[in-house]
């Protein structure tokens, strides 16, 4: 059966309201002189745009969030990728350590990860606590499953055992069955689980927050402590974010063909 | 050198314990960022002067925290109901639109959005319902005033936030279950004199159970690990335990390590309830699926 056109206009209406005039509202307000007393803005400037693009620590907490947001990416690729395949080539019973994996990375909400590394990394002398070092490994551990899931279904639509028998048969090694053979045929699901990691990294706030502080400056951090003092500037690193998370997702939409990800595993730095 | 020592390696894979050894560098992260850190916060939470305890439980749990508990789990049920029916609403009507356009574009919507969340969005629900937000403006000109009975920075404000990311990802997890239902039950349904109603009531409702269940669980959890959207629209002014938390790590309010811990430790275990209970549902719904 289907919904009515009427009900279903109605509804579309809202939930399009709904998600999109919070997004255009931060726009024009990045972008208007004043739009506090009247119902549309006194006027239109850039100015805002400029003061905060050109400040020093505009362009350092873009290139520590973009640090770190590769840094992240890399890093989960290079460890998830090859287990990945080995799950799925030869010891498919531990793929369930996968899966606990990340479920505990969805159910250890970011400040309590940031308690529990806190509590254990604080008493044992390794160049972690108050180091971006740790927020390395953080920042790994809560984006575990967005680099896992587009890999894990990349590897299930290939028939990764005849490949590597195949790349076997002439000759190949394990490791050069990987990069020739297994990684070409999967590249999209890593793209994706690439991009999904960066992008949560590039929100994350609360680990940031609370394990570097004042230390490690990254966007998110510039723009919370822009909303206490300057909205119209803060309005334009919203904007920033906004386009950042909307570009990535486009990309993968369009990388992986329309929703190869299961929502669920997809939550950010809430 | 790397390429010959794997090729010996590999000689070996008859033998049990070795398909391990290539998943050892993934279960020593798990066990150092995840599994450790866990256990420690456990044990010290359970640790008093006098060895294994329950006394920081007890002191932890004081009104002002159990007021925290109470807020946290009253705004993750009120934002997971409103997110399961809403979204489910909303995902209904996305798949019964005829154009492929259409659909196409507000799956890609709610896809993007359900990314989107922590200090942006907070400040783009401050621009937008503020007092001198675009829609208090709006609807003050048409002599509805929000404000004062309406604060964005409020809880209520909070969960109007939420919703924000609940909704697409509810839209997101509910969609697969609304394309499994088959045309061909409805139109069997209305042969045998069903109506509508009846039909949702006693043919897909019963269906979509288990799905709606897990969901409900997802959601919930969603937003009781919340913190960044709820720090960055009302600072310290809305008592809830993830805010708590964080700003006994930052040391703004002292408190004896042990009694942090509990805290988390309780928060942990009502986050991953509803993990285990997301897991244990999603098995049975795609069990029955098949």
């Amino acid at each position: 059966m289907r919904m009515n056109l009427f009900w279903r206009s109605i509804i579309l209406i809202l939930f399009l309201a709904f998600m999109i005039i919070p997004v255009i509202a931060t726009l024009i307000f990045s972008i208007s002189t004043r739009w506090d007393r009247t119902l549309l803005p006194e006027g239109l400037t850039l100015e805002w745009w400029g003061k905060v693009t050109t400040r020093g620590a505009f362009r350092l907490t873009l290139r520590n969030s973009f640090f770190i947001s590769l840094a992240t990416a890399l890093a989960l690729g290079v460890l998830v990728t090859p287990a990945a395949y080995w799950a799925h080539f030869r010891n498919p019973k531990s793929k369930v350590i996968f899966e606990i994996m990340s479920a505990l990375s969805f159910g250890i909400p970011g400040v309590i990860l940031a308690l529990s590394l806190i509590r254990f990394y604080s008493g044992i002398p390794l160049p972690l606590i108050n180091t971006p070092n740790i927020l390395l490994f953080a920042c790994m551990e809560l984006s575990f499953p967005f680099m896992y899931r587009p890999v894990a279904n990349a590897l299930d639509s290939i028939d990764v055992r005849t490949l590597t028998e195949a790349s076997q048969s002439l000759g190949g090694s394990w490791f050069q069955t990987l990069l020739r053979v297994i990684l070409p045929n999967i590249t999209p699901g890593v793209l994706s689980g690439f991009l999904l990691v960066f992008s949560t990294v590039f929100a994350e706030f609360t680990l940031t927050n609370l394990l570097v502080g004042a230390r490690f400056k990254t966007f998110p951090i510039y723009l919370v402590e822009f909303t206490r003092f300057d909205g119209r500037q803060a309005s334009a690193l919203a904007v920033i974010s906004f386009v950042v998370a909307w570009v990535v997702s486009l990309l993968i939409i369009w990388i992986t063909g329309r929703r190869a990800l299961p929502a669920g595993g997809r939550v950010a730095g809430r | 050198m790397v390429t010959k020592s794997i090729n010996s390696l590999e000689l070996r894979t008859n033998q049990k314990w070795f398909i391990w050894i290539p998943l050892i560098p993934l279960i020593i992260f798990s066990i150092g960022f995840q599994i450790i850190p866990v256990v420690s916060l456990i044990s010290s939470s359970l640790t008093g002067k006098q060895g294994i305890t329950l006394v920081n439980y007890q002191r932890a749990f004081t009104p002002f925290i159990l007021d925290a508990f109470r807020n946290s789990i009253q705004l993750s049920i009120t934002t997971a109901s409103l997110g399961v029916v809403l979204g489910t609403i909303v995902a209904f009507a996305i798949i019964s639109s005829s154009k492929k356009f259409v659909q196409d574009a507000l799956i890609a919507l709610a896809d993007v959005t359900t990314n989107f969340g922590g200090a942006p969005l907070a400040f783009a629900f401050i621009v937008t319902l503020g007092s001198t937000g675009i829609i208090t403006l709006v609807l003050k000109s048409i002599g509805i005033f929000l404000y004062p009975n309406f604060r964005i920075y409020s809880i209520t404000g909070l969960a109007l936030a939420y919703l924000y990311f609940q909704l697409p990802l509810m839209i997101m997890l509910i969609l697969p279950s609304l394309l499994g239902l088959k045309k061909e039950w409805w139109e069997a349904a209305i042969n045998l004199g069903a109506n509508n109603f009846k039909y949702w009531r006693y043919v897909a409702l019963p269906i979509l159970v288990p799905s709606l269940l897990s969901s409900f669980f997802i959601l919930f959890a969603n937003s009781f690990g919340a913190y960044a959207t709820a720090w960055t629209l009302t600072g310290p002014d809305v008592n809830i335990v993830t805010v708590q938390i964080a700003s006994l790590i930052r040391g703004e309010v002292q408190l004896e390590i042990g009694l942090a811990d509990a805290l988390a430790v309780v928060s942990l275990c009502i986050v991953l309830l509803c993990v285990g209970g997301y897991l244990w549902l999603a098995g049975r719904a795609r069990r029955s699926r098949v």
